[in-house]
């Protein structure tokens, strides 16, 4: 009886990490076919036989990708872009959702109300008046207007999950700690924030990644060839009706997903260590 | 220091008033110096090209030549920009609705041709010289000019669809291919696609198709092929406005492809979801033996991405009651805006010179327009299909839905959807003609309210 108990949740367990792998491969397998296309040689991705290995391994769509100096310098302007713009966001966000979850107001409804209007409105509808707007401050065409305009496109999204976030803290931490004579910044900073290390992680994440994947604001608010992000560059290897450099793209398209990559690698510690469990006894 | 602070405090509502103010002035000085700056560089800076050259050659072509242009004329330099396909049309939307554009853009004329009916381009005809208004053919002039003799754009390469062949397997068939003087009919056509649809291991599964044809947006494939049936879709009524007809003709060419896919069963079903740049591998591994409905520009990605010992060529247009076939241009247009709008077309003189052209033509692997480009050895080469493609250059013509009010948004909205639909086999002839009129006609009649006239 005992040991059909064990075999069932056996059973059960080897079904469940089926299906993760099964969802794992779901999601990962655009990704190998990219890095397996951007190894193979041109004729071979037109072979038409679809392989997963490669039959000749190349480095040539690198090489070419490497040779072209404006997307070297892309990769750069989107770096930038995408760092400015996580540490603004971050740095806004933070303060905004202690203050909205914490003290209760009458117009916090209505911010978070705002908040969530604002994530409606697609980016082609308000892309002719905030291109006036930008240009009457002198800052179109430039990496601080593209900045900006991502603050402003990513701060409801964060602002909206970090106040979610220290919602979940309990208010005894921080009265514990003002009991024992903690200031209010400190409080913040050493109990509020070590707890939120999770939180800020996926914010960070967050507007890195909208920031250096994002096309069309990019595309329309920088006219100089040399402050062209990534996306933008990457769209110049397609062409009229369906064609592609296929090689090239998947080579680049491969060398843009690495920061993210890094990125998660480097915040991943963060993800884990926020970790509330025990804080209060119940 | 104490005072100063309670001063402030006492008085915070005219301060936090006066600092507003201050913000106010400034953004508006700001956005006023921007204005005039930008008009200032506007009629001294460099005219601003955008080009839509994608293949590394063509872009070479195109940078050089601008860098020639620049050599020449120090005082009046041209900055080029590389656009991309893909998001051009937002892209000049923006620029036309915040003044914000190119003094100079590429792309193509059924497109430019709606720009002009919302008066967002230059007329170009005043700056043209004789020189290119008659070297460059009457049907590519046709695709831009208006009525009232304005020009909207300069054509400069033509696009056209094709059949590519695979001769081994064409030979293996025992059938012989057509040429420039004998051409195929679709009889032909559908014939030797029967013979080329093998089932080499008897398995019950076809392992070589007779012929593959990107069709997962077919309307223009379709539009520009129903001219050599006798059709159009587009028919004029008697109050002389244009309306959509699927009549006999139209019914033919679409029943054909249909029956090829589903009743003689020598159409790749897999056509019916892919583009004519996702079929060309199929082509290259022998699944069809036949790659119809492409574009010129095909023959570069067979060229280079085929092993050496492919061999392959291009048909001349198959013959329905004749061989023509609309054409779709691209073109090079200057903006209302533009300020200079006599240097821009200089360049564009100059940039699309015989020899220019021949050689940006060449690049992308399309068909010049000027008559002089098409006499160049490069096109008459009979290597890569190029002599074929110069000499079918007698059967472009320009369908009469050039300059339709509404053309654009009928062929996204309403024709390449039904279409889709018809030829996934999901509805019937009957009532895809019965669809396309009746929505056509809708969005038509929503453009001929605005009273535009081409």
């Amino acid at each position: 009886m005992f040991s059909m108990q064990l075999f069932k949740r056996g059973m059960i367990k080897a079904v469940l990490h089926m299906l993760i792998l099964t969802y794992l491969m779901y999601l990962l397998f655009p990704l190998l076919w990219m890095i397996s296309t951007s190894f193979k040689p041109t004729p071979e991705i037109y072979s038409g036989i679809p392989t997963l290995i490669p039959e000749v391994f190349t480095l040539d769509h690198y090489v070419s990708v490497l040779k072209e100096e404006r997307l070297l310098k892309s990769i750069l302007n989107s770096l930038y872009v995408g760092v400015i713009t996580s540490v603004i966001v971050v740095l806004i966000s933070l303060p905004a959702a202690y203050a909205l979850s914490r003290y209760k107001t009458s117009i916090n409804k209505a911010v978070m109300g705002w908040i969530l209007t604002t994530q409606i409105f697609p980016a082609i509808l308000i892309m002719i008046p905030l291109y006036m707007i930008l240009r009457s401050l002198q800052l179109t065409d430039t990496l601080a207007g593209l900045v900006l305009v991502y603050v402003v496109w990513d701060i409801p999204f964060v602002l909206w999950m970090l106040q979610g976030y220290v919602k979940e803290i309990p208010v005894e931490l921080e009265e514990a700690a003002a009991i024992d004579g903690a200031t209010q910044s400190q409080i913040i900073y050493k109990i509020i924030m070590p707890l939120l290390l999770p939180a800020i992680g996926a914010s960070v994440m967050f507007a890195f990644i909208t920031a250096w994947n994002e096309f069309f604001f990019a595309l329309v608010l920088l006219k100089s060839p040399d402050l062209s992000t990534l996306p933008v560059e990457l769209a110049r290897f397609t062409g009229i009706e369906g064609q592609a450099r296929t090689g090239p793209l998947a080579a680049a398209s491969f060398m843009a997903t690495i920061p993210s990559i890094i990125l998660f690698a480097v915040l991943r510690k963060w993800f884990a260590s926020g970790t509330l469990q025990g804080a209060v006894k119940g | 220091m104490k005072r100063l602070f309670s001063h402030i405090m006492y008085y915070k509502g005219f301060y936090l008033a006066g600092v507003l103010a201050l913000l106010v002035i400034s953004f508006y000085v700001a956005g006023e110096l921007s204005m005039r700056h930008a008009e200032l560089s506007e009629q001294t800076g460099p005219l601003k090209f955008l080009s839509l050259a994608w293949q590394v050659e063509a872009v070479e072509a195109v940078q050089e030549i601008t860098n020639e242009w620049n050599r020449q004329h120090p005082d009046q330099s041209v900055e080029f920009i590389q656009g991309s396909w893909n998001a051009i049309h937002d892209y000049l939307i923006t620029g036309f609705e915040t003044g914000d554009i190119p003094d100079i853009f590429h792309y193509e004329s059924a497109i430019v041709v709606d720009f002009a009916l919302r008066g967002y381009l230059a007329d170009l005809a005043p700056y043209i010289s004789d020189e290119m208004r008659n070297d460059i053919l009457e049907v590519d002039w046709a695709s831009v000019t208006r009525s009232t003799g304005e020009v909207v754009g300069i054509p400069f390469i033509n696009e056209s669809f094709l059949v590519l062949y695979n001769q081994e397997l064409l030979e293996a068939a025992g059938i012989s291919t057509p040429s420039f003087e004998e051409p195929w009919t679709w009889d032909d056509l559908s014939e030797a696609a029967g013979k080329l649809t093998l089932d080499k291991n008897g398995d019950g599964i076809t392992d070589q198709w007779g012929i593959g044809m990107g069709m997962r947006r077919s309307a223009n494939f379709i539009m520009n092929h129903s001219i050599a049936f006798g059709g159009s879709f587009f028919y004029e009524n008697e109050a002389g406005q244009l309306e959509t007809r699927v009549l006999e003709p139209e019914r033919e060419l679409l029943g054909r492809i249909s029956d090829m896919l589903y009743v003689d069963k020598t159409m790749s079903p897999s056509s019916v979801g892919k583009s004519g740049a996702e079929m060309i591998p199929g082509f290259l591994s022998g699944q069809y033996a036949m790659l119809a409905g492409i574009g010129t520009w095909a023959r570069q990605q067979v060229a280079e991405n085929a092993s050496e010992d492919f061999r392959w060529s291009v048909m001349p247009p198959v013959k329905a009651k004749t061989q023509a076939m609309g054409l779709n241009t691209q073109t090079l247009s200057v903006p209302k805006s533009c300020t200079r709008q006599a240097l821009a077309m200089e360049f564009i003189e100059f940039l699309l010179s015989s020899e220019n052209m021949t050689r940006l033509a060449a690049s992308d692997w399309m068909m010049p327009t000027r008559k002089s480009s098409l006499k160049d050895p490069r096109f008459q080469d009979d290597a890569s299909g190029w002599k074929m493609v110069t000499q079918s250059a007698q059967y472009l013509s320009a369908g009469p839905w050039v300059g339709l009010p509404g053309y654009i948004e009928w062929k996204s909205r309403v024709a390449n959807p039904i279409l889709q639909e018809y030829f996934a086999g999901r509805i019937s002839l009957d009532e895809a003609a019965e669809r396309i009129e009746r929505e056509s006609n809708s969005v038509l009649a929503r453009y001929q309210v605005r009273g535009l006239k081409w």
